[in-house]
């Protein structure tokens, strides 16, 4: 099995170059056979495709998606600088 | 008195699928602010498709629109293109360069452009060694010393830079440090320092922070959506 240090590094580089997700958001994060997805994203579909891309690009590792919706709200009080 | 209310947002990341999506939220913008800043990475992949999207989010608002690109604008080596789309659509694009707006009698000064990485002083690249490092500094000091000049020019009541990337690591924090020197660059600070500025935006590190300060005390906020967790927020300024 390769070095933890590699895997995140090639899921890392899939995100970002995959056509699907280019992604450079998100922490990736082995520890053993399982790899911790961490960020924000705008859209739940988003979240998915990004998880899809990881487990491609790490086959047989079990991932853990705790990428978080942003939630695009109404601007709130402005601020007076 | 009159206040100067600066909307800004950026990595609004826009694709094909979220045709439409954006534009709704901008609904009433012109009762809140006077200018939307939008601090690059508009789109994905940096296509002339996905420019086109950005462009029909933001064509024809009440209120001028100002931008820059970042680097996911970039990625497809269609920037220039992107660019015009941007500008057909009535969007001012600075590319190391300054804007004026006169607004309710005062002006407002806008010096922007994407900005590059390097790190922060102590912890940063220099133009030392291979001819890559090199130019990857270089290109940041060069950017750095377009603004000095455009800042320089500019005899407005109020100056903003609008950059992508970021000028000090106080924005930055929530990112991995080992990062940071892909972030940003504290020769976009230094130049506005020397200058002086009003305010700095920019955007492109999502997992940042919102607020900071540059070492000579001007205000920096980091606007990124994911940062913001909202369309835009809104920055006001006193009356000159
Ligand atoms: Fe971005
Ligand atoms: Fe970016």
């Amino acid at each position: 099995m390769d070095a933890p240090h590699y895997v995140a590094a090639r899921v890392q580089r899939a995100l970002a170059e995959d056509e699907r997700t280019v992604e450079l958001g998100i922490r990736v994060d082995v520890r053993g056979n399982q790899i911790f997805l961490r960020g924000r994203v705008s859209a739940p579909e988003r979240r998915l495709l990004i998880e899809d891309v990881a487990r491609e690009a790490a086959p047989g590792l079990s991932v853990h998606n705790e990428i978080t919706l942003v939630e695009v709200r109404e601007p709130g009080e402005e601020e007076h600088l | 008195m009159t206040e100067t209310r600066i909307a800004a947002v950026a990595d609004i990341h826009m694709g094909e699928d979220l045709r439409g999506h954006f534009r709704p939220k901008l609904h009433g913008i012109e009762n809140r602010a006077e200018v939307l800043l939008v601090g690059g990475d508009l789109t994905r992949h940096g296509t002339v498709a996905e420019g086109r999207v950005v462009a029909d989010e933001l064509r024809d608002l009440p209120i001028p629109v100002i931008a820059v690109l970042g680097n996911h604008d970039y990625h497809s080596d269609a920037e220039q293109a992107i660019t015009a789309i941007l500008r057909d659509a009535g969007v001012t694009v600075l590319d190391d360069e300054a804007t004026i707006l006169s607004l309710d009698g005062t002006t407002l000064g806008v010096v922007g452009g994407k900005g590059f990485g390097g790190g922060f002083a102590g912890k940063c690249a220099s133009e030392f060694g291979e001819p890559e490092t090199k130019a990857f500094v270089r290109h940041t000091r060069q950017i750095a010393d377009r603004w000095r000049r455009a800042l320089k020019e500019l005899d407005t009541d109020h100056r903003i830079v609008l950059s992508h990337y970021s000028p000090v690591k106080d924005t930055l924090m929530g990112e991995p440090t080992e990062i940071y020197p892909f972030l940003g660059s504290y020769l976009l600070a230094e130049a506005a320092d020397e200058e002086g500025a009003d305010l700095i935006v920019h955007g492109h590190a999502h997992l940042g922070t919102e607020k900071g300060l540059t070492p000579g005390g001007i205000q920096v906020r980091n606007v990124a959506v994911p940062v913001i967790g909202s369309a835009y927020t809104v920055y006001c300024l006193n009356g000159a």
